[in-house]
């Protein structure tokens, strides 16, 4: 797009020419596909085949020795009568909108404000993505101990500043795991979320700041009437790549529930792994995780959707 | 002088929230770092964080005999290092096909990329559990190495086709005059002025490869392929009661990704906004 303005100085004929001219010379069907078989053959044999093969054995009763064809069987005890199917869905959509109502807006705020705060921007911005860049398995890890009811930070805090009848057992009791699970990944996740938005706020064109004083306008004018606006693409992404993190939840409830105690912390990958892998239940999990990929192509489709008529053009 | 003084308190208002929750960031790891040096017996006080004494360095050299860091360190690195060579050469070819050469598959070869970066990983776990027990890839590393490699093509031939959507074709079109074939523009002038890009997606399949643990789980069994998080979860089942060993594994497992952020701040964040924006 950008060499456009380059371009339309040469007749633009004569480059059509060119170009076709060009591809003749290289439409070497050998050269293009060692070109793409190997990058087709990784997608098509460790994404898509395996999609089927799912396909395949959720049509079965598959337990990892043997199997036999038994219809739509599973498909239909997954919708029907099984709750922590649901509930699992259920959770997955409370991750994603925490993540777009709690998380987001405040890592945007954070990122706002971050270029104003002079000599402290840059260890700002590197305390805060920090924990992002450390690996899931050793933050899940960390907190389990920060969460511990033995020796964890959290209660310690609490018994330290008179607040000993707070202290909980964080991840061992149904009705409170699920909170610590979605704060949990909140946090883990914030750092990224934040570098988003501030690397959107960066690229915007300083001239326009002071286009903007000269015009009158004051600090909090420009950042809500020109920098969101201007971010509103940044904002669109984030919100598809936030609700969709939300159903492909797994590392975090996996080191740290596993998805107890009695369910209270399953998402859908935790659900099928346990199914599959601990129960021995392949075809079932195998149905959960065809309907796992429907999900996140629906998601994805309808969010973009939705989100491109909001926004407009800028 | 009423608005300088709501100016002050907004300003420190706005700097305490600030402080806040950069201390939520950070304080959970220098806690974590600072347990990993004290006796486990210390973990059982009422104190937040303990001047360890004497410091309890024995905690490392438990974490790296019982953990088997050395040997889990070398496997991680085996399969990181595959992943990345063979996720660059791959995606950079196919971007190529896809951004710049006219041919009717193009648009299908474009959604099915776009198709395979909306799959979640997991989904796959099961099915290829069995193919690779079919196929006797199970507990191998070709069994950690083939799938990751699949799932950062997708992203990677986004970010590549970004790259290659901003760069003019002069130079490609005077190489092909100049007598080079497809495949030496590609190899001979495409790969070198990627550099930038090759090293947004050296870094994003780094701390993908380097940090994936469920595949590693589910395909790995025996100690010879096992990777880095299986150190962690050693203190998990086995010597749970070694906290401060466990701390310390968690302390080495982070420490040389924060130490490469600080030195790199700038080329990570490139690398990892790229991604997100381009996706």
């Amino acid at each position: 797009m950008e060499q456009s303005g380059i371009d339309s100085f040469a007749p633009f004929l004569q480059r059509e020419m060119e170009v076709t001219d060009m591809n003749k010379l290289w439409m070497d069907k050998r050269n293009i596909a060692v070109l793409i078989t190997p990058g087709l053959l990784f997608i098509l044999g460790l994404i898509l085949l395996p999609i089927l093969v799912a396909l395949y054995l959720s049509f079965t009763n598959y337990d990892g020795v043997d199997y036999q064809f038994q219809g739509f069987d599973n498909y239909t005890q997954l919708i029907f009568h099984d709750p922590i199917f649901w509930k699992s869905l259920r959770h997955a959509v409370f991750l994603g909108l925490a993540f777009v109502l709690l998380q987001h807006p405040l890592a945007m705020f954070m990122a706002i404000i971050t270029p104003y705060t002079g000599k402290f921007e840059r260890i700002l911005r590197v305390v805060i993505f920090i924990p992002s860049i450390i690996s899931t398995f050793v933050t899940s890890q960390m907190w389990v101990s920060i969460l511990s009811v033995q020796f964890g930070l959290i209660n310690r805090v609490l018994g330290q500043v008179g607040l000993a009848s707070w202290r909980q057992d964080w991840l061992g009791d149904p009705s409170i795991a699920i909170i610590s699970i979605i704060f949990v990944a909140s946090w883990q996740g914030f750092g990224y979320a934040y570098l988003l938005y501030y690397a959107g706020i960066k690229g915007i064109p300083s001239d326009l700041y002071e286009a903007a004083i000269v015009d009158g306008a004051n600090r909090w004018q420009f950042n809500t009437r020109i920098v969101l606006p201007l971010m509103s693409p940044v904002i669109r992404i984030n919100v598809v790549l936030a609700i969709v993190a939300g159903f492909k939840q797994m590392e975090t409830v996996f080191l740290m529930t596993g998805g107890g105690p009695a369910n209270s912390t399953q998402f859908l990958a935790t659900y099928l792994h346990s199914k599959a892998f601990r129960e021995g239940l392949f075809g079932y999990g195998s149905a959960i995780s065809v309907l796992f990929v429907i999900f996140c192509l629906l998601i994805t489709l309808v969010m973009n959707r939705l989100l491109k008529k909001d926004v407009g053009e800028f | 002088m009423v608005t300088t003084t709501s100016k002050f308190i907004v300003k420190v208002v706005l700097y305490a929230g600030l402080a806040l929750v950069a201390l939520a960031q950070i304080f959970p790891l220098i806690w974590m770092f600072n347990f990993s040096l004290l006796k486990s017996g210390d973990f059982f006080g009422s104190y937040i964080l303990k001047w360890p004494e004497p410091f309890q360095w024995k905690n490392y050299s438990d974490a790296f005999n019982f953990g088997h860091v050395p040997a889990y360190l070398l496997n991680s690195i085996i399969v990181t290092v595959v992943v990345i060579a063979v996720t660059v050469v791959v995606s950079l070819m196919l971007s190529y096909v896809i951004a710049r050469i006219d041919w009717k598959w193009n648009k299908y070869l474009a959604g099915l990329v776009m198709i395979c970066m909306i799959v979640p990983i997991y989904a796959t776990l099961l099915p290829n559990f069995f193919i690779f027990t079919n196929t006797k890839l199970i507990d191998t590393y070709l069994a950690l190495i083939l799938p990751n490699i699949a799932f950062m093509i997708p992203i990677s031939v986004f970010i590549f086709m970004g790259f290659m959507q901003t760069t003019p074709r002069a130079i490609e079109e005077a190489a092909v005059i100049d007598g080079l074939n497809l495949l030496g523009v590609v190899f001979r002038i495409i790969f070198p002025i990627s550099k930038p890009v090759i090293a947004s997606v050296t870094v994003l399949t780094f701390m993908s490869t380097w940090n994936e643990f469920i595949m590693a789980v589910t395909y790995i069994r025996s100690d010879s392929f096992k990777t880095l998080p299986f150190s962690l979860i050693q203190f998990t089942g086995q010597y749970a009661s070694n906290y401060g060993a466990q701390f310390a594994v968690m302390t080495i497992i982070a420490l040389p990704s924060v130490l490469l952020y600080m030195l790199f701040t700038e080329q990570i964040t490139n690398s990892l906004t790229a991604g997100a924006v381009k996706g």
